[in-house]
């Protein structure tokens, strides 16, 4: 990291620099800026040097594939766009009107909308809304992708492009918060500096509802749970006391920490583009060294509040062969248990 | 040199829920996403890097409605430097035999060298079109290249990719026609940036009249094909779920049902 901070300095060696199959390695995590005594950004070197390699057409084929289903279908995995809202069927799902006003628009990140693991984070939280009698509506079939992961991989372009098509979008549904459901959504659309309502993660909603007395849970959940720090939820965006404090209000459950977590949390490697690139690294990955972590700590579920975090550290789960012992599971998931 | 690259605009339906339309000819296609096909992707890559190595231009060459030419555009941010694109609801796209003999009134004129296209085409599956391209000119065509060498004296050297691995390797004098195997290169991403810049460049929309081809010679009165209906066949579904507690005792019961087959 260090060296291309440096090297970038030399115009002349930015091609070179370019082509480095490390310039890849990068999950965006940025525990280097939230430990650099000096504020500086080296992910932003890497990406401009990502966004170099992409300009001239020669990148990773999944990389390839990724951006141009964002461009085409607009979600990064070449599902076609009329069928982003298969998640809702079967649900009675409030769908927000232009120009009628609510309280939180939900957008749904494209991975949740998509997979079939995840979907029911989507679906969950709208029973969670109904419960809570709160006042929301999720975004209708405009939706598209917030370009979180675009960004990451280089296409700054196809990310301004994201930017302002969503911003218009945005604006024509009122809303006073927009409540995102992976913190990748949110760190991107924080970065939409015209838009007027304030961006909030889902935990932050339901740790607010929660301690209102809006939401209360009457079943039993008696499992160990270790909870992973989603690191563009925390380091990113400070997020760390909410979706423990929502942890905490679920009957039974018996939470426990990471030696490393909170501003120390170990990456699960995927972010920053890391789900459309093979790692060059031969070493463990980090999400297994995780699994095995929350196995010492016998624990029974991790949660995450990620979708990424959920699909990476459910992979290394199995490839440390706890399968049987521990699961993954989203904390919105643990939540629809006691619905 | 110019190269003509032919591409078509088709459904991904490799992993849709295939329907059929209320007319049982055609299929229902509105929850696919469409895209240029995969073999005319290769084409256009290899077409790209031909002009790359050996300079000369690349036009880029399709038929297909409005919403195609995101993936005209696509080619020519790839490195393409004009298209047409042929629109006329008159054309019987069901017999590759029309299709070609538009896409060679669109080329016959022109002082072109090479024409690639994609060996088959996803979603009808016939091959055929750029071979047929290949007779309506009367040029010689090597169908399911998997490489291209330039040659000095105006010919070209193709390596086919048949059955069992076996590669044959023949010489084409140009003008003429290249039908692309997949894997023949890696196709690049068309940048954004270059997506931009490539609406700068020509792109040209063409009917029958436009091209001086008399509807007759393409409509579906023309062909001698006819569509008579399409269908999913029913699937046998048979498939038996082994259930047990162990993997031993799963292991068992299946062995049980292949000695009972006769298997073991």
């Amino acid at each position: 990291m260090r060296r291309f901070v440096y090297d970038t300095y030399d115009q002349e060696m930015l091609e070179e620099l370019s082509r480095l199959p490390e310039v890849w390695d990068c999950t965006g995590c940025r525990t280097c800026e939230v430990r650099c005594p000096k504020g500086l950004k080296p992910v932003e070197v890497l990406y401009a040097l990502r966004n170099q390699m992409v300009e001239t057409g020669k990148v990773e084929p999944t990389v390839r594939d990724a951006l141009e289903s964002v461009f085409l279908e607009g979600n990064p995995w070449n599902k076609p766009r009329a069928t982003r809202f298969d998640w809702m069927e079967g649900l009675d799902v409030k769908i927000a009107q232009e120009g009628e006003q609510v309280e939180y628009l939900f957008y749904v990140c494209c991975t949740v909308a998509y997979d079939p693991k995840l979907q029911v984070v989507a679906q969950n939280l709208v029973k969670l809304m109904e419960k809570a009698g709160a006042n929301y509506a999720f975004l209708g079939e405009e939706e598209t992708c917030c370009g979180s992961e675009v960004e990451a991989l280089g296409e700054e372009e196809l990310f301004q492009e994201l930017l302002e098509e969503n911003t218009e979008l945005f604006s024509n549904y009122p809303a006073n918060k927009i409540v995102t459901l992976s913190p990748h959504c949110l760190t991107a659309l924080k970065k939409y500096q015209d838009l007027k309502p304030e961006v909030i993660h889902y935990t932050q909603l339901l740790e607010e509802l929660v301690r209102e007395g809006d939401l209360t849970f009457d079943g039993e959940y008696s499992k160990k749970v270790v909870f992973h720090d989603p690191c563009y939820l925390g380091k990113q965006n400070g997020i760390y006391e909410e979706p423990r404090q929502v942890l905490k209000s679920i009957p039974g459950l018996e939470l426990v920490e990471f030696n490393r977590s909170r501003e120390r949390s170990l990456c699960c490697e995927g972010g920053g583009g890391k789900m459309w690139v093979e790692t060059s690294s031969q070493q463990e990955r980090l999400a297994e060294t995780r699994a095995r972590d929350a196995r010492e700590l016998e624990a029974e579920v991790i949660a995450a509040a990620c979708p990424f975090c959920v699909l990476t550290l459910d992979d290394a789960v199995k490839a440390v062969g706890h399968e049987e012992e521990m699961k993954v599971q989203e904390i919105t998931e643990i939540l629809g248990e006691l619905l | 040199m110019k190269t003509f690259v032919c591409i078509k605009y088709v459904p991904d339906t490799s992993e849709a829920d295939v329907k059929l339309d209320e007319t049982g000819l055609g299929v229902d296609t509105s929850r696919f996403s469409f895209d240029i096909n995969e073999a005319d992707n290769y084409a256009v890559e290899e077409a790209v890097q031909i002009k790359e190595n050996h300079g000369g231009e690349v036009s880029v060459l399709s038929i297909g409605p409005q919403s195609s030419e995101v993936t005209i555009r696509m080619a020519l941010a790839k490195g393409g430097d004009d298209a047409i694109r042929v629109e006329d609801s008159r054309i019987f796209e069901h017999d590759p035999l029309a299709v070609a003999k538009v896409l060679s009134a669109a080329v016959k004129d022109q002082d072109y060298k090479l024409i690639l296209t994609g060996c088959m085409a996803n979603d009808d599956g016939n091959m055929s079109v750029g071979v047929a391209m290949a007779e309506e000119l009367g040029i010689p065509h090597a169908s399911m290249v998997k490489q291209v060498e330039v040659l000095d004296e105006g010919k070209v050297r193709a390596y086919r990719e048949l059955e069992g691995g076996v590669m044959e390797v023949v010489e084409l004098t140009l003008p003429a026609v290249l039908t692309i195997q997949t894997g023949i290169n890696e196709p690049r991403y068309a940048p954004i940036k270059g997506i931009r810049q490539a609406k700068k460049k020509e792109l040209k929309v063409m009917s029958l009249d436009d091209l001086g081809l008399p509807a007759e010679q393409v409509d579906e009165s023309a062909s001698k094909i006819k569509l008579n209906k399409m269908y999913i066949p029913e699937v046998e579904a048979k498939a038996e779920f082994i259930e047990g507690e162990e993997p031993e005792e799963k292991a068992e019961k299946l062995a049980e049902i292949l000695q009972k087959g006769g298997l073991a």
